[in-house]
């Protein structure tokens, strides 16, 4: 009988009803919104840099992956020592530079690294093949479309271009092998690839036995941060950065989604809680009269608060689940907007959906609708019945 | 909230594939003022001097690689305050001035630099300096700062965006509520509205009324909102400056957003209780009463 | 045996901003089972206040009042809710019916209360409609009924319980001259059928059909006559 008479109550003011839905459903949705943000961005991340299973990266003392033009020399001497190191199953160096080729009048300059196919973690083949020898290159659509250049074709790539002068370092033809998907690169940077032993061939000098980075595979059932310490112990002028490590050093600058989406989040949570509470206090200002009969018939105030915190839950659970599609829409959207920034790679999303934030999400609103309910509740038992009725009847 | 840090941040994952920033390392040998004529002096991040307990006229080595033995004496001679740039601000790394030839000699540039500005007389100049340039074209290509702002500036954009869309679920969500809590309040007065019916004063009259007052409501309502959205924009500036050590504003309440909070938020009120109003006077003043 | 309703010097003050005023001096009557009470007085005589501290919605400053042999002015808010429940009957002047629930489940709302199981609760309804008349109108809303028969659903839903005493404030007050009639007839018949009623009431018909009448004056009997 409480859900009924709740249900009831909230019928009877149809237009207030609806618009308080709406308010909700909104709220719930920015909610939602906000937790994927907070939550799905770290998890996205963490998965972004397990793409490949590597779980640690071995990068230039102080650096964090490509954040600096700093390489790493004796890389060969490095790998095999890492390769050593107990637990470690893989080690795949990176080398990266920019390299140009001319097309049609015009320099497409490409972000390109430097692989080893057997272990790389940087790309999954689209279409042709893999990195079969040291004329083959692939690349992502973007260079392609850029180059117009298509599978099979041969291609003048130069290394280490001296914009000043107009010499390049290393200059080669190439055969472009196959089309790949490169997940750390934005899908608007041309990017390529090429067998590693290869690119530092034509970077000179300052390339020969140099990485840029080193991906680094541990056993399943190894602590992958034991290894890491392993390594660190084993190479003073590396930084070896866990998943932790640079998950944290990634949220530490991302942490203004974390705070939009606090501040954001709070406020839908507390206008929506301010919200309910009001009109389900109005709602019992109006119904003082019904509910001081009631109570004069027998009704127990535990019904009464039933009757009215079901008010405020029902009001804030079918809010949210309206929320929760319209979060999903909403979601999309905003993952639209913040995929066209620039270098955004294309595997990395902002919004990941997971039953947990959901339930996280529904779980607080469920609580704000108790919380909304829990005053015009108490106001509600602890009407006084005869003084309440004897208003009712002047009125 | 700032876009500046969204950028800031976001750097974080494109930096993975775009190199730019070129490491130096400093190491403090004493803090005796050497002679400037003897030792080349340096302007040190004034966040640099604070952690690492450095002072004007300290001299320390500074090298492009930890140990590297061609690291130089230098003497801090002025302190750099963070510049307010957006995109700066998440970027923990400290930043270093130092005089041109001897960047080039400790980092191995050689006799190279990456950029130069140029300053000309004017627009007509500036153009046909451009395409003097270009058409020379020895290596490198000219740009007008204001184009190289329009290209950096693309993150920035994204991030517009980006607000603006939460402006918008956030608009829909607080119309949607300030449409019911006016319905609501105006409800409450179905009695005196019915008394006044009795009275005999027109629907005209008592919608007029009723309008009238939903409309300032809305109107002293969306300025205390105003104050509170200062107030909170003072909070958070101070927050986060303190945070990021830095005199950038990120957040403040510009005369377009008071427009809009108070325009929209009278612009809702006034329909709240014209609808509100209508539905109370097609209603016979009795049935208002409960009779 | 001792009577159904015992009251004695019962007496209640409230407050208002001008200092205390004594609603209630010292009250003592009894009404016996299956007794019909009329209680006359002028408006602000205490008839409400007395009938509220019949039915335990009001606890009295001073003075013992004892229903089928509980002590209801000792009764914490709790017990008192439970004691309203399963052995008094209210009607008010204004019916009070729920607007959104039909008339049988205003019925029914009392027995929900009371865990009643819900076959025995259709089938209570069922019957107590049959009994005021209104059997076609189970369905209705109180908006969708008359006077009369709104008065008729609140009488059904006080007898849902199967009372001890069934207290009325002004039953035939918001009622036309006809059906005031009407309803005084179903009193009898509810009389006639074992039900203990104290009504408070203006109207004379109403007074003469009970069997006992209580007048008051400024918070106390003045008069009891029998008919």
């Amino acid at each position: 009988m409480p859900f009924r008479l709740a249900l009831l109550a909230l019928l009877r003011h149809k237009a207030r009803t609806m618009l308080a839905l709406l308010g909700i459903a909104v709220s719930a949705a920015l909610l939602l919104d906000m937790v994927m943000l907070a939550t799905g961005m770290r998890d996205n991340f963490q998965g972004f840099l397990l793409l490949r299973g590597y779980q640690l990266r071995v990068a230039p003392k102080g650096t964090l992956p490509f954040d600096s033009d700093a390489t790493i020399d004796s890389a060969a001497t490095l790998v095999a020592a890492i390769a050593r190191v107990s637990g470690v199953v893989a080690v795949s160096p990176v080398l990266g530079a920019q390299s140009q080729t001319t097309a049609h009048d015009s320099t497409v300059t490409a972000f390109t690294l430097g692989i080893d196919p057997r272990v790389q973690g940087d790309y999954e083949l689209l279409r042709g093949a893999d990195l079969a020898d040291s004329v083959s290159i692939v690349a992502n659509e973007r260079w392609l479309a850029l180059t117009r250049h298509r599978l099979g074709d041969t291609v003048q790539l130069a290394v280490g271009y001296d914009p000043q002068l107009r010499t390049v370092v290393g200059q080669r033809a190439f055969i472009v092998r196959g089309v790949a998907r490169f997940f750390y690169t934005g899908t608007t940077q041309p990017t390529i690839a090429m067998r590693l032993p290869v690119l530092q061939e034509m970077g000179g000098n300052a390339r020969r036995d140099h990485v840029s980075l080193l991906m680094v595979k541990a056993g399943d059932d190894v602590d992958v941060e034991a290894v890491r310490a392993r390594i660190q112990a084993a190479g003073a002028r590396v930084s070896v950065i866990s998943l932790e490590g640079a998950t944290a050093q990634v949220e530490q600058r991302l942490a203004y989604f974390r705070q939009l989406a606090l501040v954001l989040g709070s406020i839908s949570l507390g206008v929506g809680i301010l919200l309910v509470t009001t009109l389900i206090t109005i709602g019992v200002n109006e119904r003082a009269g019904e509910i001081a009969v009631m109570r004069a018939i027998g009704v127990a105030k535990r019904s009464i608060v039933t009757q009215v915190v079901t008010e405020g839950l029902l009001l804030s659970g079918v809010g949210a689940f309206s929320g929760l599609l319209i979060g999903l829409v909403t979601a999309q959207w905003l993952e639209r907007i913040l995929a066209d920034f620039p270098g955004m790679p294309a595997t990395f999303r902002f919004f990941v959906f997971q039953p947990h934030d959901a339930g996280l999400a529904l779980g607080m609103l469920g609580s704000a609708g108790v919380l909304a309910g829990i005053y015009p509740a108490w106001r509600a038992s602890s009407l006084p019945i005869a003084g309440t009725l004897r208003r009712e009847a002047v009125a | 909230m700032t876009r500046a840090l969204v950028a800031a941040a976001l750097g974080a994952l494109w930096s993975l594939a775009s190199p730019s920033v070129r490491p130096l390392h400093a190491q403090v040998i004493d803090s005796a003022p050497t002679h400037p004529s003897v030792v080349r002096t340096v302007a040190l991040d004034a966040r640099l001097a604070s952690d690492a307990g450095l002072r004007l006229g300290d001299t320390v080595r500074i090298s492009a690689a930890p140990n590297d033995t061609a690291a130089e004496r230098v003497v801090i001679s002025a302190l750099l305050a963070r510049r307010a740039d957006p995109s700066e601000i998440a970027r923990s790394e400290y930043r270093a001035r130092l005089h041109l030839d001897q960047l080039q000699r400790l980092i191995g540039y050689g006799d190279r630099v990456d950029r130069f500005a140029i300053r000309s007389t004017g627009d007509s100049a500036r153009g046909s300096l451009l395409r003097t340039i270009n058409d020379a074209a020895f290596g490198f290509r000219a740009w007008p700062s204001a184009e190289i702002a329009v290209r950096t500036s693309r993150t920035f954009q994204v991030v517009r965006r980006f607000h603006r869309a939460i402006g918008v679920i956030t608009i829909v969500a607080s119309a949607a509520f300030l449409l019911c809590i006016l319905l609501l309040k105006i409800d409450e007065r179905r009695r005196d509205i019915a008394a006044l019916r009795m009275m005999g004063i027109s629907a005209r009259t008592i919608v007029r009324s009723v309008v009238l007052e939903a409309g300032i409501i809305a109107l002293l309502g969306s300025m205390s909102g105003v104050i509170f959205g200062i107030v909170m924009a003072r909070l958070v500036n101070w927050h986060f400056q303190g945070v990021h050590r830095t005199t950038l504003a990120f957040t403040f309440v510009t005369g377009e957003t008071v427009m809009l909070a108070c325009g929209l938020s009278v612009v809702l009120g006034v329909v709240a209780g014209w609808v509100a109003a209508r539905r109370l006077v097609t209603v016979p003043a009795l049935t208002l009463l409960g009779r | 045996m001792s009577a159904l309703v015992q009251v004695r010097d019962l007496a209640r003050d409230y407050s208002m901003g001008s200092g205390p005023v004594h609603a209630l001096r010292g009250v003592s009557f009894d009404v016996e089972q299956g007794e019909w009470v009329a209680i006359v007085g002028p408006s602000g005589c205490g008839k409400s206040t007395l009938l509220n501290l019949l039915g335990a919605v009001d606890s009295p400053d001073a003075g013992s009042l004892t229903i089928a042999g509980e002590r209801v002015d000792r009764l914490d808010d709790r017990a008192a809710t439970t004691f309203r429940l399963r052995r008094i009957g209210f009607v008010f002047q204004r019916f009070y019916l729920m607007p959104a629930l039909t008339a049988a489940e205003n019925i029914e709302l009392p027995m929900a209360e009371a865990r009643i199981v819900r076959t025995e609760r259709r089938a209570r309804v069922q019957e107590l409609l049959g009994y005021v008349g209104l059997a076609g109108r189970a369905d209705h809303r109180p908006s969708q009924l008359s006077g009369g028969e709104q008065q008729r659903v609140a009488i059904a839903r006080a007898l849902a319980n199967k009372p001890a005493l069934l207290l009325a404030d002004e039953p035939t007050g918001e009622l036309d001259a006809a059906t005031g009639l009407e309803m005084i007839d179903l009193f009898r018949r509810l009389n006639r059928d074992g039900t203990t009623i104290v009504v408070v009431t203006h109207d004379a018909q109403m007074a003469a059909a009970a069997a006992r009448r209580i007048q008051m004056r400024d918070g106390a009997i003045i008069a009891e006559a029998v008919t």
